[in-house]
């Protein structure tokens, strides 16, 4: 949904009306629901159980320790790959990220993609960046959220802003795909299948991923069960 | 208490603590890494022995892009991945050591 809001702003100052037309377009497949293939799953230590995460309890356990569990911190992780260092690769049903590095390493982080119906998948590329990038709301959320209509024009930058620190557009050669891997106001939501189809990271990790990556960068989205394809 | 029934439960109590020791150490093993307590109920593959599945299909994809499309776990070592390469599917099988078992079309 962010994702759609951010691309709105832009294409709303351009006032073209087939944009426009594809912008809606894509709020539909961000606001749509994304995939809600599998209930994640956390080990219990305690226990000795793998338990529910969803989103209650997993806002719970961010109150509780102040960060997500383990496995979705950022982490140098065994990667065996022929894929270049700098590729991008997500795995959307387990929620993580790897930038792939040299020597059969790469790092992984903790993401939070869309929820049930429609994943993407594919391969694409890294087409631009953004630091603290605007955010505005569409007009339909602008039409009944009085929060959101005061940012109608568009919602500047900053620590409040629901696309976080950071953006990385995702292209189809030359073409936006309107998906973007972004920071986040809701920390807890990483290892979660929450809004839409965008990707979204823990701003400490955007702006950790954002300061190693080249545009261009290859981006390799696996996403089982997924209805829409991009760039194969 | 005779000789004979001292040995009877001597034996029978270091039996009982050896399959103590067992069960524990099995409960052990079972536990994950910190760094693997995190899953989905949908068990896919790695994300890196997929695409070692894709890149063996590659060779024979003719130039198209090649993309995992789904996979699942075979046994505890292997998994199966569906790779499409620009229409054409194939079946992979892969172990957890990356090294490619099969990969033949669908």
């Amino acid at each position: 949904m962010t994702m759609i809001r951010d691309s709105l702003e832009t294409e709303v100052k351009r006032g073209g009306t087939r944009k426009i037309g594809l912008i809606v377009l894509a709020a539909g497949l961000c606001l749509g629901p994304l995939a809600a293939l599998a209930a994640t799953q956390i080990y219990d230590a305690r226990t000795k159980k793998w338990v529910d995460y969803d989103k209650r309890k997993a806002r719970q356990y961010f109150a509780r320790n102040k960060q997500v569990p383990e496995a979705f911190r950022r982490q140098v992780v065994t990667f065996r790959t022929a894929e270049p260092p700098g590729t991008i690769i997500i795995d959307g049903n387990q929620h993580f990220l790897y930038l792939v590095q040299p020597g059969g390493q790469a790092i992984r982080y903790g993401i939070g993609v869309g929820r049930e119906g429609f994943g993407w998948a594919g391969i694409v590329r890294v087409g631009r960046t953004a630091e603290w990038p605007t955010w505005t709301p569409p007009a339909e959320m602008v039409a009944r959220d009085p929060n959101a209509a005061k940012w109608a024009a568009g919602m500047p930058g900053g620590p409040d802003n629901p696309l976080g620190a950071r953006a990385l557009y995702l292209y189809e050669g030359e073409n936006d795909t309107i998906y973007r891997i972004h920071g986040t106001v809701e920390p807890w939501t990483i290892g979660l299948d929450v809004s839409s189809g965008c990707i979204r990271m823990n701003n400490d990790d955007i702006v950790d991923l954002h300061s190693r990556v080249e545009i261009g960068a290859k981006v390799i989205v696996l996403m089982q069960g997924a209805a829409l394809y991009k760039g194969v | 208490m005779s000789t004979t029934k001292l040995n009877a439960y001597s034996i029978a109590r270091c039996a009982f603590v050896v399959a103590g020791v067992s069960l524990l150490g099995g409960c052990q093993s079972s536990t994950p890494e910190p760094q693997n307590m995190a899953r989905t109920s949908l068990q896919t593959a790695p994300a890196d022995l997929q695409l070692i599945c894709a890149n063996a299909v590659v060779a024979q994809a003719s130039g198209a892009r090649v993309l995992p499309m789904s996979s699942r776990q075979l046994d505890a070592t292997t998994y199966a991945v569906d790779v499409d390469a620009g229409g054409r599917k194939f079946n992979c099988v892969v172990d957890s050591s990356g090294s490619v078992k099969s990969v033949q079309p669908a």
